[in-house]
């Protein structure tokens, strides 16, 4: 749904003005009179080619790798994903449950819910480590709890306009032009981060401060552009207040919600964040930390963000 | 000599699972209905054990269109818990959240999910059929374009309070995460005046919100329809007179008794929120309509029954005691079991306990109820419709698209009366061991949370949903659930392509998508299959 949200192109555009053929989609098909199935069965068996398969929502294989957890159109959806993605040139997981297994995922999986092609962090997931579409491409993920509505049409639109060599994948099958830089990059309130003061209490608490030492924002570790590319072309968690969650990244829900860990920083000694900035060891930060606190001027101490 | 035909829907969405219905049709009738959920995530089998706040992460990713209403109740639940007090100011951003949420989901699904179906030639007879086409059509309808593009707008108003839509989670027992500032205000008021402008007087009502809620009876809509050229020719006009004229008001009726949880506080009257003062805080109230009369909604009332689910379980149990215990649906389907979803049951004094309706026109009709306060939403125009058209896809219809210029005026109301100068969040002391309950209203209907902490960690989680009220399968009496009595009845004019069914279960916007398939009941024969889109 956070699809429909799409702007230059917006989804009309997309199939008015680019000539995306859209086969089928849960929102936006209008097939009447004529089964869905034929659909699917027409992309498996080849009489309609399909460019591109873009696939939703985890791979369910439960109960005891049956997979009907799920059925589709009178079959196991896991069924319908192994031979769509064979017939395929490209195929596209879309939010985290595709690209990683997501929330489902999370223990004790119930459903037996894996990504297409990572569970979690470890490749594999379920179509194999190895495996590769009719273009030779792994999976390409864009991943995210949602996904931006921006990185799905500007990738598809890519794809459909010859693109498909500018998209560069990194180790996670993730656009690297998207996730390269992190959440924290663009974010207001990162010169509170550069003098080490913390956003102390949520509400008017956050009209100043960073808030990765208190309340567990992941925005210098996630790799996403929520920062660059607005959401709903307004703004991101972190302006509005909220910490990051680190949704673009196979490891959310990070510590799997264990009790103590939402919205709160990981501490180590009680002092020390948990999780740094990759690449950043604790003696260096601490080092690094103590001489922005010494330097921090007045104003970032006082509120930035006011009425 | 009588013609049977078994019309199977099997469902392929994405935001609860998948949904099946299967139909069985006599002599052009439906005459039976299953509702079959077909997909198991086991989102509050995952939530315990873990952190209390977890639920406001993990159920806005329950659905992609009711991420909010899902993030606003969870709070609720933790509010009532903890026993927080919440600022009057976080209590004005919540409301404005979640009425956002839902002014984006009424044209979205008018026109992307709804409408598009109005196109189908079955109507082509109809006087007003080219002029439906010319609009609706998927894409190209000079209203679809528009009004699924510009629905977009109302949520730029969450994400400026919330960071993002959907799936935020910045509400927090005891306020919201953020403070706004003035432009954050300032733009809000613009962006919805534009939206307010661009579609829902110049395209939706062709007149000013006002005059449109100055409708109190049936006949004043009528009237309002012919009043002048503007009326007559918006969409809203356009689709009332098309769906007299292809008979929407003459089927889906349903079981006629109605559940709405409420949503939206009066910020002094639940400003420490707890369970048992909740009802006294609603401004859109919750309420329980059946057998003709209102009752006072209760929660301790509510029921799961498992008896034609695919869980091990009982047959009545109070969400505070809900279990998942989910089996592999073939074997359940040898017991008679057809559905992933429960059927929720509300125990009516004095009558039993029964499957309710929820959504808009369910709204609506406990909206008609005398109010005792003056902050709360008293309306008397679904009482009146009701009582003089009874139920039918067109109401339901007509009560969704009711709600957009009502909600409009409470958001720029609320917006009104933010005080920036002061507080937004009150830091709440965690409790050991705690029972909350919140609820609101999604845009499709009684959202509703309960939540059983114990040793400062989740011990159990439920979740009722509006689909659930409205999707679930029989319960252990065999008594049939909202959607599958709204089926039965209805008339099919062609069983190659029973546009019908379609326009009913669509119009529970139920957030599933499925496929029909019909097959002729005497010799097993699919004849024709369809897929039933929906907002995921």
């Amino acid at each position: 749904m956070s699809f429909l949200n799409a702007d230059e192109p917006s989804v009309v555009d997309l199939i008015v003005d680019f000539g995306l053929e859209v086969l089928w989609h849960p929102s936006l098909g209008v097939e009447a009179g004529a089964a869905a199935k034929k659909i699917f069965t027409d992309c498996v068996d080849g009489t309609r080619p399909l460019d591109i398969f873009v696939f939703e929502g985890s791979v369910i294989e439960g109960p005891d790798g049956t997979g009907r957890f799920d059925l589709f159109a009178d079959r196991p959806m896991k069924d319908w994903v192994t031979e769509l993605a064979a017939a395929a040139s490209i195929v596209v997981a879309i939010g985290d449950c595709a690209a990683f297994g997501g929330l489902p995922a999370v223990a004790p999986n119930p459903s037996g819910s894996t990504g297409l092609q990572f569970h979690r962090k470890a490749r594999g997931g379920y179509l194999g480590a190895d495996w590769v579409s009719k273009s030779g491409l792994p999976v390409v993920n864009i991943p995210g709890c949602p996904a931006h509505p921006d990185w799905i049409t500007q990738i598809i639109v890519a794809l459909a306009t010859g693109r498909a060599g500018d998209i560069a994948l990194d180790d996670l099958g993730r656009p690297q032009t998207f996730f390269t830089q992190f959440v924290h990059n663009g974010c207001t309130r990162n010169t509170f981060f550069e003098f080490k003061q913390s956003t102390l209490a949520f509400g008017e608490g956050t009209r100043t401060g960073c808030l990765f030492y208190e309340f567990g924002c992941r925005g210098p570790m996630t790799h996403a552009p929520c920062n660059r590319i607005l959401w709903n072309r307004q703004s991101s968690k972190t302006r509005a207040g909220m910490p990051c969650l680190g949704c673009t990244e196979p490891e959310f829900p990070h510590a799997d919600l264990a009790p103590g860990t939402v919205f709160a920083t990981q501490l180590i000694a009680g002092a020390i964040p948990k999780d740094l900035p990759p690449g950043e060891d604790h003696v260096t930060y601490l080092a690094m930390a103590a001489a922005a606190r010494i330097s921090a001027p007045k104003w970032s101490k006082e509120d930035m963000f006011v009425v | 000599m009588s013609s049977t035909i078994d019309l199977h829907v099997s469902p392929l969405g994405r935001v609860e699972g998948d949904l099946d219905v299967r139909v069985t049709i006599e002599d052009g009738v439906v005459t039976d209905a299953w509702t079959q959920c077909q997909m198991f995530r086991g989102f509050e089998t995952i939530l315990r054990g873990k952190d209390m706040r977890a639920g406001l992460i993990m159920t806005p990713r329950i659905c992609g269109i009711c991420g909010g209403s899902h993030l606003y109740k969870a709070c609720y639940a933790l509010d009532t818990a903890f026993q927080t007090f919440v600022p009057h100011n976080a209590t004005l951003v919540r409301n404005i959240a979640q009425a956002v949420e839902t002014l984006q989901s009424i044209p979205r699904y008018f026109y992307a999910i709804f409408a598009i179906d109005l196109v189908n030639e079955k109507y082509k007879s109809s006087p007003l059929y080219e002029e439906a086409v010319r609009r609706f059509a998927p894409y190209v309808g000079t209203s679809y374009q528009p009004g699924v593009v510009l629905s977009q707008k109302p949520v730029e108003i969450y994400a400026i309070f919330g960071g993002q839509w959907p799936h935020s989670s910045f509400m927090v027992p005891g306020g919201i995460m953020g403070a706004p500032t003035l432009s954050d205000v300032t733009r809000s008021v613009a962006i919805l005046k534009n939206w307010k402008d661009n579609w829902l007087e110049k395209q939706w009502l062709g007149s000013s919100v006002e005059r449109w809620l100055e409708n109190r009876t049936w006949e004043d809509v009528l009237a309002w329809v012919d009043e002048n050229h503007a009326q007559r020719n918006s969409d809203c006009g356009f689709f009332i007179r098309f769906a007299l004229d292809i008979g929407l008001d003459t089927y889906g009726q349903g079981w006629g008794n109605y559940i709405a949880s409420g949503t939206y506080f009066d910020p002094a009257s639940y400003d420490r929120p707890t369970i048992e003062g909740r009802n006294a805080g609603l401004i859109v109230r919750s309420g329980v309509y059946a057998g003709g009369q209102h009752f006072e909604y209760d929660q301790a009332r509510v029921s799961e029954d498992v008896a034609h689910s695919f869980y091990r379980g009982s047959d009545n149990v109070h969400p505070f005691d809900g279990e998942q215990n989910a089996i592999d649906p073939f074997i359940g389907a040898k017991e008679d079991k057809y559905s992933f979803a429960k059927s929720p049951r509300y125990d009516v004094p004095g009558i039993g306990r029964l499957p309710l309706e929820a959504g808009p026109l369910a709204r609506q009709i406990v909206a008609g109820k005398p109010a005792t306060s003056d902050f709360q939403d008293y309306d008397p125009l679904f009482t009146d419709v009701l009582a003089k058209k009874g139920p039918s896809v067109l109401v339901r219809q007509l009560a969704r698209m009711h709600e957009a210029p009502k909600y409009y005026e409470k958001v720029l109301q609320w917006l009104g009366e933010i005080d920036l100068h002061g507080s937004f969040y009150q830091t709440p002391v965690d409790p050991v061991s705690a029972r909350g309950y919140g609820g609101t209203e999604a845009a499709r209907g009684a959202l509703q949370d309960w939540i059983v902490i114990e040793d400062g960690k989740i011990a159990n989680y439920n979740v009722i949903t509006p689909s659930a009220w409205n999707l679930g399968p029989r319960d252990k009496d065999a008594v049939v659930g909202p959607i599958e009595k709204a089926l039965i009845g209805t008339p099919i004019h062609n069983p190659e392509d029973p546009i019908e069914l379609g326009h009913v279960t669509r119009s529970f916007d139920a957030c599933i998508v499925c496929t029909v398939h019909a097959y002729d009941g005497k010799t097993g024969r699919e004849l024709s299959s369809f897929v039933i889109n929906s907002m995921v």
